[in-house]
């Protein structure tokens, strides 16, 4: 997308409006694969649930299985 | 001693003292410096018209943030060029072959593009990673597959460079093996081996220049989505 200013033309990226031109409600508000702040929370939750499993695995407890062999 | 065909691309050793700082160094021997005068020799004016040939066309889809990399960027080029292309002489060292400096090379200047776009635009960096339109379940997946080739990418731009450089010598070498070898018992066969290692030797020069420029092209690519 271009546009000009004091007589020069200045090219942005594709990817980086604002978009504002999609209305989305609810969970797709925040949460959508168009506007910069619905890439971003995408890309955080996606992080967000990364770290939960392994902090899961990671944190589950292990007393069950030493019961077991005893 | 009888030498493999890796031999070449060992690290240069005199009295035990390696030599690669000095195969860094001394190339820029060959580039004239400079003069503030209103019109230089035909050297210096190639050279200038060549860089900024180069830079103005790498750094016109690249935002004004980025325009302070132009003297790395255009010195960087320059550099590699000269190594690879001083490498394609018989017998000459070619540091643009070893993984480390390559890497040495791709590793800081990725990560400094990375910082840079997390620090000043930390929005536009998280959502690069999701492409615009992706289907819902789709979603997770590719910001798996984005945030992997995110990181593949300095191993993909140092190995990239050392990989061409490293096949196109040896190459060289075995082609050229084979004709001398081949010049005492099937001459003929061995002039059809030269032509080859003629042509070879060509692409390989191109190729020296190519890699060059691709490297620095990728590393611009990179700057331009983190500004």
């Amino acid at each position: 997308m271009a546009n000009r200013s004091s007589g020069r033309w200045y090219c942005t990226m594709a990817g980086h409006d604002a978009g504002n031109q999609y209305q989305f409600t609810g969970f797709a508000k925040y949460f959508n694969s168009y506007t910069l702040q619905g890439r971003k929370n995408c890309v955080l939750a996606t992080y967000a649930g990364i770290a939960a499993i392994f902090l899961f695995f990671k944190l589950k407890p292990k007393k069950q299985k030493q019961i077991a062999e005893k | 001693m009888t030498l493999s065909f890796f031999d070449q691309f060992s690290l240069t050793t005199f009295m035990g003292i390696p030599l690669i700082a000095l195969a860094l160094t001394l190339p820029w021997i060959l580039f004239p410096t400079p003069q503030n005068r209103c019109l230089n020799n035909r050297l210096s004016t190639l050279q200038a018209w060549f860089i900024r040939q180069f830079t103005h066309q790498l750094f016109l889809p690249i935002n004004q943030g980025g325009h302070k990399w132009a003297l790395l960027l255009a010195s960087l080029l320059i550099f590699l060029i000269t190594l690879n292309l001083l490498g394609m002489l018989p017998y000459t060292f070619t540091p643009t072959t070893q993984l480390s400096m390559n890497m040495g090379l791709a590793i800081p200047l990725w990560l400094a593009t990375v910082l840079i776009g997390a620090r000043y635009q930390p929005n536009h960096t998280l959502a690069h990673l999701l492409p615009v339109g992706t289907p819902g379940l789709l979603i997770p997946i590719l910001i798996m597959i984005e945030t992997i080739s995110l990181f593949i990418r300095p191993i993909a731009l140092g190995i990239r460079l050392t990989a061409n450089l490293t096949a196109g010598h040896l190459l060289i070498q075995l082609i050229s093996t084979a004709a001398f070898h081949l010049l005492f018992i099937m001459p003929s066969v061995s002039l059809l081996t030269t032509t080859l290692l003629l042509l070879l030797t060509i692409l390989e020069l191109a190729v020296a220049i190519i890699q060059a420029y691709v490297f620095v092209l990728l590393v611009s690519l990179y700057l331009q989505e983190s500004v």
